[in-house]
């Protein structure tokens, strides 16, 4: 009778599988090439620390919102890869694609031999850093939580990109425009909105978040209170809270004012005054990324809710990257608010991307 | 055919009482309590019996008549409650159960295969008990399987899936694997609950020619009255677990006391071989 | 009349193996970035001579780091998921079981969002981070196994069928779990969780972890493979597998340990990837038969087979994204049970 020792099949499998385990652990040991640019050492705003090139020349973006920043900093030249959803401006949409701000491709991102890549705590996947880091690429985080963190992040990535001189003109000029903007809203008491990011369940911003921050350096305050970042609210809790207008962010404002119809007719919705009243903002979906474009958003948004604070508005800003031409920046359309009547100055119909 | 020898058994449990005996089912009885707060139900009452190599006994009775317990305490599945049970000298129950499944081969309805395999692997099954875990079948163990097939004139179904031979094939391919076990007791229960007449008298004739062949002792619980009257060397009459009489099939087969153990009116015939016949008259 | 011998099974797992190793040569020439086959093997022989130290940056450090440890690892899980399904469905007695069914899977899930919670709240060294979420999903895993088993007993034996209701009970109220602490706990940062829930074979693992589970996956189905012939008489009967000198319960409590530990060492790196489970071991049970001494290695490789293919597939096809591998696993893993069973009902 034959005895059969166990685990035969297996060790068939075991043993090729130990080959290749034996071959990628000593290959994988293999340093990988020095870098001979200088570099330096920096932290970044998720508190890691990290060593990058003094001036990265190879660099990819894993969100939309660093895309637009680095685009407004003037340096796109450096940006050799970004993910599928970066698409403003239109140009870096002719970037090699890396895949999703979630999933990425690691290997499009190693074949592309990026001295840095940029990432967003909120957005991007622990993971991901770590792989990145397993195979030596460098990344850096940013966490804005309010407007000025994001202005700040501005300046702190110019610097870490080695181009403060940008990072500073920026800067100073976005907090300028907010600057401007809260003189012009002084004294004023500040609406009470509620943000829609999402109608069916009702989802809403918490206070946390640079949204809220957001809204509030455009007049208007959150009417939700809580921590979470994005809290699902109860109708019931809205209606409670009776706020003056509802804020949604949108590419497209006629197709806004179509959803915005068809929200009122649903039931519970029309106990809402602002539902009855028809008082509801769009703004443009720049105010969802952190990103100096947020400042326009802030402005618009102000303007829809201040109206009379803009009678005399001179034409609206642009978004001006140092030094390089940017697309005109528009602003949205304004609601019809009983008893203003439609102002033909803040009427501009928009597509704001 | 061919029966491979087989070694001699290590020391018994009595090593001087007579060997002429196979199977000794001494004053056995069991009970079980359905839960602690209850008295115990006896499902069998203290019971002896007999059966020598070549033997076919009949455990014969209505249904609840303790005649499945019976066969559950013979094949080690329970332990009696009092009484012991002796294959060739030794105490069925604490047999280690490979060397059970060496020594007593159960044939019963199988339940349905999830997984249907091919007639010769069900077959060969039977040398599991012959072997350690990891252990392929040998050429030995296929010799036997093959021949266990052949003796039950089933070795044409080999290479048919179980699932699609009837069910007369399917009982002799259990009865295949059983024989594969090379047992030395037999047991089988209510082998002919699903088979016509013809497949019934076909199994039962096997059965007595491979008990003479092979010298197995065979145990055969039924309520079939007249197959086990034609067959049997003993019958064990049992009625809700006690058992009436045992002996030969015409001493144990007397009208009145059949007619109590069945309820129904019968009649009791002797044929020329010394067989009784059994016929049933309607009440009308 | 043609029985199993050692001879056979050595053979047919050889094919398997070749095959295995036709797909991971394919599965390491495809992908984003360009690899030349000859160039590859080349240096990977001189690396295993210890001739040279470097492979030339070209593609080795794509291939070597991040191509190749993902084939491994879905080596590993398909071989881990294929040889759980069809243990349990043999323990089970039931051709619809695959390693989810007993719930192990729900509570990795539960172990993993934990741990995703409880990274949040920690600061970690590099060297401990990437194992919080695996360490936490086995954890979850290991106590659901415990939790089922303790349901799934009668008469102080494992039973199939209360087995059976106990895990899916258990699996559903997990759910249940699972959903609660993604809507409340996690509030918005639900991507993490959800892509890990769909499946996933894209994160790389430390290397500590890998050997962890390739002694796991050796160990365990080694020990299902010592019941190898049980099973095959279990199948058939219980009460005859337990006349036949089988030990039944014993078999039962190796069986559904192992079975589950594979499980949950599977799901803790990759999440639950479904069908592979379910279906590789109907398939080879097709072409081998049900004698599980064959059975078990085929499912093994045709497992990692699967499962290579699969992923392959989910960073190609839509590149440069990627799909979820279970969706992969689910688009042509569902036609195929359908063609299954129509094979089976006719």
């Amino acid at each position: 009778m034959l005895r059969l020792p166990s685990n035969f099949a297996r060790g068939l499998t075991s043993t090729l599988g130990a080959c290749l385990l034996v071959a990628a652990n000593s290959a994988a040991q293999a340093p990988s090439p020095a870098t001979t640019a200088a570099t330096h050492e920096v932290v970044d705003e998720a508190g890691r620390s990290i060593r990058v090139p003094l001036s990265p020349a190879r660099i990819i973006s894993l969100a939309p919102s660093l895309t637009e920043t680095v685009y407004a900093l003037g340096l796109q030249d450096r940006l050799v890869g970004d993910t599928d959803y970066c698409d403003y401006p239109p140009e870096a949409q002719k970037k090699p694609k890396v895949g999703g701000a979630i999933n990425p491709s690691l290997e499009e991102i190693a074949a592309l031999h990026p001295d840095l890549v940029l990432v967003t705590k909120d957005f991007n996947r622990l993971e991901t850093v770590r792989a990145l880091e397993a195979l030596g690429i460098p990344s850096y985080a940013i966490d804005p939580h309010t407007v000025a963190d994001i202005l700040s992040s501005t300046h702190k990535l110019a610097d870490v990109l080695g181009a403060p001189d940008a990072g500073k003109t920026l800067e100073n000029e976005l907090h300028q425009r907010l600057a401007a903007l809260q003189t012009k809203l002084a004294g004023i008491p500040p609406r009470r909105v509620l943000f829609i990011v999402w109608t069916e369940p009702l989802i809403s911003i918490g206070k946390q978040t640079f949204i809220a921050d957001a809204l509030r350096e455009a007049g208007a305050v959150s009417i939700v209170e809580s921590e979470q970042s994005w809290p699902q609210m109860n109708l019931e809790e809205v209606v409670r809270l009776q706020p003056d207008y509802l804020v949604f962010a949108a590419s497209h404002s006629s197709g806004a004012e179509r959803d915005f119809d068809v929200l009122a007719g649903r039931p519970g919705w029309d106990i809402l005054q602002a539902v009855q009243n028809r008082r509801f903002a769009v703004i443009s979906e720049a105010v969802n990324r952190p990103a100096p474009r947020i400042v326009s958003a802030i402005e618009e948004l102000a303007r829809q809710l201040h109206p009379e604070v803009f009678r005399e508005a001179s034409p609206p800003s642009k978004d001006v990257p140092a030094a390089k031409p940017a697309p005109a920046d528009r602003t949205s359309s304004s609601s019809l608010t009983i008893p203003i009547t439609p102002s033909s100055a803040a009427k501009e119909l928009a597509c704001a991307r | 055919m061919n029966t491979i020898a087989r070694s001699p058994l290590a020391s018994p449990d009595r090593p001087n009482a007579n060997t002429d005996v196979r199977l000794s089912v001494e004053q056995v009885s069991y009970a079980y309590s359905p839960n602690p707060s209850q008295a115990p139900i006896f499902t069998l009452e203290a019971l002896s019996f007999q059966a020598k190599p070549g033997e076919i006994v009949a455990v014969l009775g209505p249904n609840a008549s303790g005649k499945s317990t019976l066969l559950k305490l013979i094949s080690g599945a329970l332990q009696p409650l009092s009484g012991r049970i002796f294959l060739n000298n030794f105490v069925i129950h604490s047999l280690p159960t490979k060397t059970r499944a060496q020594r007593i081969a159960l044939v019963q309805q199988e339940s349905t295969l999830i997984f249907p395999s091919l007639v010769w692997e069900f077959v060969l099954q039977g040398r599991h008990p012959y072997g350690r875990s990891l252990r392929f079948e040998s050429e030995s163990d296929i010799i036997i399987a093959k021949n266990a097939l052949a003796q039950v004139g089933a070795l044409h179904l080999s290479d048919r899936p179980m699932d699609k031979i009837s069910g007369g094939e399917k009982q002799r391919v259990i009865l295949a694997r059983a024989l594969a076990q090379q047992p030395l007791l037999l047991l089988l229960d209510e082998p002919t609950l699903h088979l016509d007449i013809g497949a019934q008298v076909d199994l039962l004739d096997n059965l007595r020619r491979l008990a003479a062949e092979n010298r197995y002792s065979v145990v055969v619980v039924t309520h079939e009255l007249n197959l086990a009257g034609e067959y049997a060397d003993q019958v064990v009459l049992m009625q809700k677990g006690k058992c009436l009489r045992v002996g030969s099939p015409a001493a144990v087969y007397q009208r009145e006391l059949l007619e109590q153990v069945f309820q129904a009116p019968l009649s009791v015939v002797i044929a020329p071989s010394g067989r009784p016949r059994v016929t049933l008259f309607s009440n009308t | 009349m043609r029985p199993l011998t050692l001879g056979r099974l050595f053979l047919r797992c050889g094919i398997l193996a070749i095959i295995l190793f036709i797909v991971v040569v394919i599965a390491l020439k495809l992908g984003a970035v360009q690899v030349s086959l000859y160039g590859l093997g080349r240096d990977l022989i001189h690396v295993l001579l210890g001739r040279s130290n470097a492979i030339s940056t070209e593609y080795g450090m794509v291939v070597i780091n991040i191509r190749l440890p993902r084939i491994l690892l879905g080596i590993f899980v398909g071989a881990a998921l294929a040889v759980a399904g069809t243990s349990f469905q043999a323990l089970l007695r039931n051709p619809l079981a695959d390693p989810y069914v007993l719930g192990v899977s729900s509570g990795a899930s539960v172990g993993a969002i934990l741990a995703l919670i409880v990274e949040n709240h920690l600061a970690l060294s590099p060297a401990f981070a990437g194992l919080v979420t695996p360490v936490g999903a086995f954890l979850g895993a290991a106590l659901t196994i415990g939790a089922v088993y303790l349901l799934g007993r009668h008469n102080g034996q494992i039973d199939s069928s209360t087995l059976l209701l106990g895990g899916i009970i258990t699996a559903s109220f997990l759910q249940a779990v699972i959903n609660f602490l993604m809507s409340t706990v996690l509030g918005g940062n639900l991507r993490g969780a959800s892509y890990w829930l769909m499946g996933d074979l894209s994160t790389p693992q430390p290397r500590s972890l890998l050997y962890v589970l390739g002694i796991g996956f050796v160990i365990a189905a080694g020990a299902i493979y010592t019941t190898a012939a049980d099973l095959n008489l279990l199948l058939a009967g219980e009460k005859e597998a337990m006349h036949l000198g089988v030990d039944v319960r014993r078999v039962r409590i190796v069986v559904y340990l192992a079975a589950s530990i594979l499980t949950g060492l599977a799901v803790s790196v990759s999440g639950t990837i479904g069908y592979v489970g379910l279906l590789v071991p109907h398939v080879m049970r097709l072409v081998f038969g049900s004698d599980h001494r064959m059975l078990l290695p085929a499912a093994a490789l045709g497992g990692a087979i699967a499962l290579v293919i699969a992923d392959t597939l989910a960073r190609t096809v839509v590149a440069p994204s990627e799909l979820p591998v279970g969706a992969v696993t689910a688009i042509v893993g569902a036609p195929l049970f359908i063609y299954l069973l129509r094979r089976r009902l006719a």
